[in-house]
């Protein structure tokens, strides 16, 4: 079976390998303790053939139940072993994911979706378990297994053996098949199911639309319509699918039956060649009977596990593609600055030659920008949208650094060293600030220690409970409303002595954008603010506007 | 036993239709697993017979051989079909199932009450629900289809056996009973909690994933975000416990079914030899006897799966059953006196979380034909009161009434299907040379006749596909395919570029006089189409003037520009 080159294993993978292996090593040696249980119930049987009777199976009885006991236990150990290291395999793979995506600049273009991204890696990183755990072990299972099985029944008959080596071929044959099918199954299932999904949560969200268009019935119709369609597609290609693991299934099945049958002919004396000692007798004849099916299990368990193969490895890429290096990194990434309660006064601004391209873009969007503020100064950036008004407050702010020339803040030079530090004494107020699920007083606080939210809660947002729970996404929070949580955050801390606010006043109405400018400059009182903007009003209350060229 | 009731439920509607098809499955499942058992037994019976006839050569001849290798060869094939039928079967009935139940939960959800609820959930809620629709699977897939195959095989080994001897079918009937469905239950009972446990890490990861991304500048400034990772990896030490308390419980079960199976098989070994020197069984019956004991347990363990996720199974149930409980019918909003288009009188309306109530007797009238645009800040009230005019709301007391109408939202709901199920959403018997007229009529046509699929082009989640003004252009052919007298426009141009949303708005501004407009709106190029202007504040109208009137365009002038 050829496959395309995969990239070399991520080191959280790597470090789980060995132990994953003796793992296998030791369900694989439970698999094969079935060799001595099956010789011990061959001899049980051919004793009482032979008249024993009860005194000859008490002792083959009481070995075959300890075999067992062991077996069961190598397994259990076994399970674990691999269950501990592909979890916390799965753990390093999603702390590395995580840290990736905490790396990445907020400018980054290639930054993901969040929803995409929290998918990734949650739910699908999910399928990365059974993978190392079903896949991986059945992988070596059925290179091991069947090989000393057919051994063993070699010592008895090379007939059997012949018979399992036949039927074994054709078994990789259809394994390809159904690697090929199996993979088109389970990515059909997986868009079924998805596609299912899709939908529902579709018309759900629409729902107001539906109702209004007295179209209830029509769509859950039609809902019934497309799921009952996508069914049939998915069946079609199922039962192709699912055709070639019959094939398998066959195989095996064919194969244990022809040897019953040759063994049966061959005591008989119909069949009298095949073996080493001319006539095989009940014990051996037994004892490759019952290797026969363990001969062609780990084969049928590896054909079940495709499924998680695919699934594993696409999970696995995803959480690839998470922790791929960034575009554009974060400077002073990784770490939290040590809290600092320290109040900083208003801090002067001196940005020279500034250049900034948005990855390979051909034109840079800042091209030689240089700008002065002085401590305490309010500024507009002033300028149509396009003309990196936004970009400049971010590089301001320490979320990325330029491709060229200097910003510092006070005597310090902005760096991938100083920044994590100096973004302490920033407040930025983004245009879209996030809502985090939690209280209100949580959300200005963001677990700063010490950090008094009731103050600026009371002056921000004061007809407002700080216990109330707002939801994601700004659940309950008007425009204004978020806007003065993003303000509320920024002043909570007395550490900040800029202010950075991008385009706050944008999509409110007029009398909201009134309000809230008046909140931002009371907020920035005794501290330099910086505004980018293209709403003249705001822009007029500002000591200075900077007009940002085209 | 309330935690698992919502299994009972999930149940009953799946049993309630296409009851066939769930029980082929079981039966073929049932099938396989006993040709399975008979193969080995026959091919052990079959060795044992020869081995004997074969070593006293003179009763090798009587002895039959074709038809127990016959039979050998008939269960290898019926197994490998019955197999295959199970697999369509199952999967087949699985996703019907799903596709019914998805469709009743969208009718739940459309009665009002749920289904508003519903949309002001964040969309971590919707993910959850489909989550849950998922994990329903789980109850017929993996334990009612193994679960029924488990308990066939058990009866009909032990019926078998009991032929030979009725104590040896009876004791292997309860030994195969006993740790088959014990272990099991057990298992989903020890793990109920943990599943719950580890359904609530995996939303805690993914939410916490969502803020390290979308909230990743606000925590950096605020020195926060390498906490935010922690959390999320906090949550994902959670769910790592979790899995390995399942994974211990799921250990200890997979050794209890080892360690039964074992003593089974060396019980069954102890007993056959006793029923052979008793001379009440052959020895290639004996042979039988072991095989079968060997492989009859076997079924069972297939349902330490489906009892680890027994827990989370019942949870989702529990969770959907509110929605799957039937339909509600949601507000009828009534038809408005004659001359009017919409009228609302002494409404009282308190949203269920507020102390106050937002409108304390609130009352408005629009004629027909006229145009009115509702004006005021944000959280006056606005939006509630379209939700009322839709039904979407129920006031506490007062009156709603409104004519037939045709909305156009902040955001354009347009769905995923393609442009035809779009439009016919408006009027489900509109052929195609209405939809044509009605895509002429709002000047999209000509981009709908470049399109190489036309009226057959996809359009992705919420519209995609189509620019903005697009969108809102094939919301309006929508709106003039329903043929309502009454038009509610909210924020129509809200977020279009100010061409796109001139264009709109003067085409809105010409159509025939016998539609009302009832627009919502901050700006003041959307309340230019009205002849009339009310100002709404903290729920209360607080001025209206008439397009003439002194303080009509001052109350333009007022609003934003944009």
């Amino acid at each position: 079976m050829s496959r395309p080159p995969r990239p070399p294993e991520p080191p959280a993978l790597a470090a789980a390998a060995p132990a994953l292996h003796r793992a296998g090593l030791l369900q694989a040696a439970a698999a094969l303790l079935w060799v001595p249980q099956a010789a011990l119930l061959a001899l049980a049987v051919a004793r009482l053939a032979r008249g024993e009777g009860m005194a000859g199976v008490l002792v083959p009885a009481a070995l075959l139940g300890l075999a067992g006991l062991l077996r069961a236990a190598l397994d259990a150990m076994g399970g674990r072993m691999a269950f501990r290291a592909a979890r916390s395999a799965l753990a390093g793979l999603r702390h590395d994911a995580l840290r990736a995506l905490a790396a990445r600049s907020p400018l980054d273009a290639g930054r993901p979706a969040s929803g995409l991204a929290a998918a990734a890696l949650a739910e699908q990183a999910e399928a990365v378990l059974p993978y190392l755990l079903r896949y991986r072990p059945a992988r070596l299972r059925a290179v091991l297994v069947p090989l000393v099985l057919l051994l063993a029944v070699v010592t008895q008959s090379w007939m059997a053996a012949l018979i399992l080596l036949f039927a074994a071929p054709l078994i990789p044959l259809s394994m390809a098949l159904v690697g090929l099918r199996a993979k088109e199954a389970s990515e059909a299932q997986m868009l079924e199911v998805g596609g299912m999904n899709a939908l529902l949560l579709d018309r759900l969200r629409g729902l107001p639309t539906i109702r209004a268009f007295d179209a209830v019935e029509a769509t859950a119709g039609r809902l019934r319509a497309a799921a009952e369609a996508l069914r049939g597609r998915t069946m079609a290609v199922l039962r192709i699918a699912f055709l070639s693991s019959a094939a398998l299934e066959l195989f095996s099945a064919l194969g244990v039956a022809m040897v019953a049958v040759y063994v049966g002919f061959h005591l008989l004396g119909m069949l009298p060649f095949g073996t080493w000692s001319g006539w095989l007798g009940l014990g051996p004849a037994l004892f490759v009977l019952l290797l026969a099916p363990a001969f062609f299990d780990p084969l049928r368990d590896l054909a079940a596990a495709w499924h998680d193969r695919a699934a594993g490895e696409a999970a696995l890429e995803a959480l690839a593609r998470l922790a791929a290096a960034p575009t554009l990194a974060l400077p002073g990434a990784g770490v939290d600055p040590d809290p600092s309660t320290a109040a900083t006064p208003p801090l002067a601004l001196a940005v020279s030659a500034l250049v900034f391209r948005h990855g390979a873009a051909a034109r840079p969007v800042l091209d030689g920008f240089a700008m002065q503020v002085a401590a305490g100064e309010r500024v507009a950036l002033f300028g149509p949208s396009g003309c990196g008004k936004s970009t400049l407050l971010a590089l301001l702010a320490g979320l990325a650094l330029p491709e060229s020339g200097s910003i510092a803040l006070g005597e310090v030079a902005l760096t991938a060293e100083s920044a994590a530090v100096l973004r302490g004494r920033i407040a930025w107020v983004g245009q879209q600030p996030h809502v985090f699920a939690a209280s209100l007083r949580d959300n200005v606080r963001l677990g700063r220690a010490g950090l008094d939210a009731a103050a600026p809660i009371a002056r921000l947002l004061p007809a407002h409970d700080p216990a109330r729970r707002v939801g994601e996404g700004g659940l309950g929070l008007s425009g204004g409303e978020t806007l003065r949580l993003a303000l509320a955050r920024a002043i909570a801390a007395p550490t900040v002595g800029v202010i950075l606010a991008d385009e706050p006043t944008a999509h409110l109405d007029r009398a909201t954008a009134a309000d809230a400018t008046e909140a931002l400059l009371a907020a920035a009182a005794g501290r330099t603010l910086v505004v980018a903007t293209h709403d003249p009003v705001l822009a007029a209350r500002m000591d200075r506007i900077v007009r940002m060229p085209a | 036993m309330s935690r698992w009731r919502g299994l009972l439920d999930v149940l009953r509607l799946f049993l309630s239709g296409r009851r066939g098809r769930l029980f082929l499955g079981a039966v073929l499942a049932a099938v396989t697993v006993l040709a399975g058992v008979a193969l080995l037994g026959l091919s052990g019976w079959f060795i044992t017979g020869t081995a004997l006839a074969g070593a006293g050569a003179a009763i090798a001849h009587s002895f039959d051989v074709f038809r127990p290798s016959a039979g050998i060869r008939f269960l290898a094939l019926t197994r490998t079909a019955a197999r295959y039928g199970e697999r369509l079967a199952t999967h087949d009935a699985t996703l019907a199932l799903l596709a019914a139940l998805r469709e009743r939960l969208f009718r739940g959800y459309a009665g009002s009450g749920a289904g508003r609820s519903l949309l002001a959930r964040p969309s971590r809620l919707l993910f959850r629900l489909t989550a849950e629709v998922d994990a329903l699977d789980n109850l017929y897939l993996r334990v009612l289809v193994p679960g029924v195959a488990a308990l066939v095989t058990a009866l009909a080994t032990g019926y078998g056996l009991g032929l030979l001897d009725g104590r040896l079918g009876l004791g292997l009937l309860l030994a195969l009973l006993l740790p088959g469905l014990g272990l099991p239950i057990a298992l989903a009972r020890a793990a109920e909690r943990m599943a719950r446990r580890r359904a609530s890490a995996l939303e805690a990861l993914r939410a916490r994933g969502i803020d390290v991304v979308a909230g990743q500048a606000d925590l950096l400034m605020a020195g926060r975000l390498g906490a935010q990772v922690a959390a999320a990896m906090a949550a994902e030490q959670r769910l790592a416990r979790a899995d390995d308390e399942l994974n211990r419980m799921e250990t200890t079960a997979t050794v209890g079914f080892s360690v039964s199976g074992t003593l089974i098989l060396t019980a069954a070994l102890v007993a056959a030899a006793g029923l052979v020197e008793a001379s009440t069984i052959s020895v290639p019956q004996a042979a039988l006897v072991l095989l079968v004991a060997m492989a009859a347990l076997e079924p069972f363990a297939a349902l330490r799966r489906g009892a680890l996720e027994l827990g989370r199974t019942a949870l989702a149930a529990r969770r959907l059953a509110p929605a799957l409980e039937g339909e509600r019918r949601p507000p009828r909003v009534d038809v408005p006196p004659g001359g009017k288009a919409l009228c609302l009188r002494e409404v009282t309306f308190r949203h269920p979380s507020a102390a106050e109530p937002l409108f304390a007797g609130l009352s408005l009238d629009v004629a027909c034909g006229e145009r009115v645009a509702l004006i005021g800040p944000s959280g006056a009230g606005k939006s509630t009161l379209l939700a009322l005019l839709q039904g979407e709301a129920a006031p506490q007391s007062g009156e709603v009434a409104a004519a037939r109408r045709a909305v156009l939202g902040q955001r354009t709901e347009l769905f995923q299907d393609n442009l035809r199920g779009n439009l016919l959403l408006a009027n489900p018997q509109a052929d195609d040379a209405r939809l044509w007229r009605a895509l002429e009529e709002a000047q999209l046509a000509e981009v709908v006749r470049a399109l190489p699929q036309g009226l057959d082009t996809p359009l992705g989640e919420g519209g995609a596909g189509l620019s903005g003004g697009q969108r809102r252009r094939l919301a309006l052919a929508r709106m003039l395919l329903r043929d309502a007298p009454l038009w509610l426009l909210d924020e129509p141009t809200e977020g279009l570029d100010a061409a796109n949303a001139k264009a709109i708005l003067t085409w809105i501004k010409a159509r025939p006089r016998g539609i009302a407009i009832f627009a919502v709106t901050h700006l003041r190029r959307e309340a230019e189409i009205a002849d009339r202007l009310l100002r709404l504040e903290e729920g209360r109208l607080v001025a209206g003037w008439r397009r003439g009137e002194p303080g009509f365009d001052a109350a333009l002038a007022a609003l934003r520009p944009d």
